[in-house]
């Protein structure tokens, strides 16, 4: 079976021109510009399934972007290709524009001056929905985002979460199979970040449809995603799950420890990999499968005020990723 | 489609409604017809010049009014800034080609002013009863026909004005030189019977006369017959040199278009 989504040998190079600051570099530039290429994605390959959830992991210009932007149409591949459902993304066949959507965090589609439901409006006309299941759609995505109060406002009178509520609906009355997220929760506060992210899951169960979502807040893709792609500076640097991930770079827990009396490190050093010790607290690295029972040893020989177990900080994991000290592929 | 553009209309409608501040420098930007035909009036005062009498250039310009305002087009300020700030892109990505967008929002305008400005141009006619108008069958058709003409090259120019967008940051200037042989070519400041003959030969064969002049011929009665055909073919000829050339431009660019903001 093929998949979804396949990215084979993608590459997309920019051509950017150079100018140097000042009124001379201005002037420089008019007369002779330089140009540098800008390899955004350079050969580049996964495969994606219907209803998967990937979420796209990378510091800003890793090429998230450009490689979402290539899947949605907007860019022509500078060489390999990319097919979604079948269709050869920048061709813009109707046929595949009625089936995916993109929704850009930082750009929009509602329209400004206008209550968002007009923009639904327009979108039931320009995706051909009937009015029973335009009617159905919004209904649901009215009980999942809360949009009865905040859909007759003025978009540009609605907070930056109102919006993204708005136009996470806008770009979903027409049951995409397909959704392209790219950044959608950026500049949202914790709970409206939490409230979209378990949207998105919602949805992807709820119609099974594929979810590729970038972001570079990590809680997004931890909560939401079950494989990451990990890129920088256009290269892939890991594809697989994301618990397998953190298991072989991080095959330990973190243990933080407080102690009535001062303690030694060399009395902990049996417990587990000391990672700071200064007399009445301590930290842990335990290997996750004896954590348990590291734990209960602690207790039972020493004087313990308090003790907690972490996982290991994702930045961490994603750092040792791009540090290549982590195989591509699980 | 037409449920489409119903949409779109209804949406573009409101949104026309939000800026009515807009609606007023419009209505100011008409002043300069108004002023042109006043200098005319006064020049005309002692008798016809180039064979308009007075009553002529409140019929030419009246009517110019009324043509000025359906052919009116500003899509390449919209375009351009869709373009430059990269909001085209979710544009791109709906099932239907953003032009009829641009159309709709155009139209819409249209039909929101069209009630201020017909009571008055009507009040201006009754007001000079020496104001004629050709009103046989055959020269209203030909008029309504080079209205939707001049609608069409003024629409489609200004749209690959837009569409260079896409290659440049400097739309704004082009618009700016448009601007510039607009008022002098298409019949603005003077009616284009008034330009040396061969001038006027140089013009027959340009879009600028079709955007404005050759509809107010006609409803003058000034361009007839022969003339009148000469004149529908050639200005066709450019609505469909237009309509090819903004499609392929639209398809190269689009190509090239690398959604700024990445």
């Amino acid at each position: 079976m093929t998949s979804q989504i396949e990215v084979d040998h993608l590459s997309k190079y920019y051509q950017v021109h150079e100018k140097e600051p000042g009124l001379m570099g201005s002037l420089r530039s008019f007369v002779k510009r330089k140009y540098r290429d800008v390899k955004a994605v350079d050969d580049i390959s996964f495969h994606i399934d219907a209803g998967e959830r990937v979420g796209f992991l990378g510091p800003n210009g890793a090429g998230k972007t450009t490689t979402l932007k290539v899947l949605s149409g907007l860019l022509y591949p500078t060489r390999g290709h990319a097919t979604v459902l079948g269709f050869t993304p920048q061709k813009r066949e109707t046929a595949y524009l009625k089936q995916f959507t993109l929704v850009m965090g930082q750009k929009q589609q509602l329209l400004w001056d206008l209550p968002a439901i007009e923009t639904f409006l327009v979108n039931q006309a320009i995706y051909e929905i009937p009015k029973a299941q335009f009617e159905a759609t919004l209904n649901e995505l009215d009980n999942l985002l809360d949009l009865e109060s905040v859909m007759k406002k003025q978009v540009r009178k609605l907070s930056l979460g109102e919006r993204m509520k708005c136009e996470l609906a806008a770009a979903l009355l027409h049951r995409p199979k397909v959704l392209f997220l790219d950044e959608p929760t950026i500049g949202l506060d914790v709970t409206m970040q939490a409230r979209i992210r378990e949207f998105i899951g919602e949805y992807n169960r709820r119609y099974g449809a594929t979810v590729l979502l970038t972001s570079h807040y990590m809680a997004d893709v931890t909560a939401l995603c079950e494989r990451i792609i990990v890129i920088d500076r256009g290269h892939l640097f890991y594809d697989g799950n994301f618990r397998a991930l953190i298991e072989r770079v991080a095959p330990y827990k973190i243990l933080r420890l407080q102690f009535e009396q001062p303690i030694s490190r060399l009395e902990l050093a049996t417990f587990g990999e000391v990672a700071a010790c200064d007399g009445l607290t301590a930290v842990l690295h335990v290997p996750r499968v004896q954590a348990t029972e590291s734990a209960t040893r602690l207790l039972s020989q020493m004087k313990v005020d308090d003790v907690t177990f972490e996982e290991p900080p994702v930045e961490d994991i994603i750092r040792e990723v791009f540090a290549g000290r982590v195989e591509m592929r699980d | 489609m037409i449920r489409k553009y119903l949409a779109f209309f209804r949406a573009c409608w409101a949104i026309s409604l939000e800026y009515r501040a807009e609606g007023f420098v419009w209505m100011l930007t008409n002043l300069l017809s108004i002023i042109m035909m006043l200098v005319w009036l006064s020049l005309s005062s002692a008798g016809p010049v180039a064979g308009f009498t007075s009553g002529d250039f409140v019929a030419y310009y009246m009517v110019g009014l009324i043509v000025r305002h359906m052919t009116g087009a500003w899509t390449s300020f919209d375009l351009d800034t869709s373009i430059r700030e990269g909001t085209l892109s979710p544009q791109l990505v709906r099932p239907i080609h953003p032009v009829h967008w641009y159309v709709a929002a155009n139209w819409s305008e249209k039909a929101t002013r069209l009630g201020i400005l017909l009571p008055l141009v009507a009040l201006a006619f009754v007001l000079t009863p020496s104001a004629h108008l050709d009103v046989t069958p055959v020269s209203v058709g030909a008029f309504l026909l080079s209205l939707v003409g001049a609608w069409l090259v003024s629409f489609l120019s200004d749209y690959m004005i837009g569409i260079l967008s896409f290659w440049t940051s400097q739309t704004a200037a082009f618009n700016q030189v448009m601007w510039g042989l607009k008022l002098v070519l298409s019949g603005i400041l003077a009616p284009i019977q008034m330009f040396p003959p061969a001038v006027q030969v140089v013009l027959d064969w340009l879009p600028f006369r079709y955007m404005l002049a050759f509809s107010n011929e006609i409803a003058l009665g000034q361009t007839q017959g022969e003339r009148l055909l000469f004149g529908l073919v050639v200005q066709w000829a450019w609505v469909a040199f237009f309509f090819l050339l903004t499609r392929l431009m639209w398809k190269l660019g689009t190509r090239s278009y690398s959604a700024v903001g990445a």
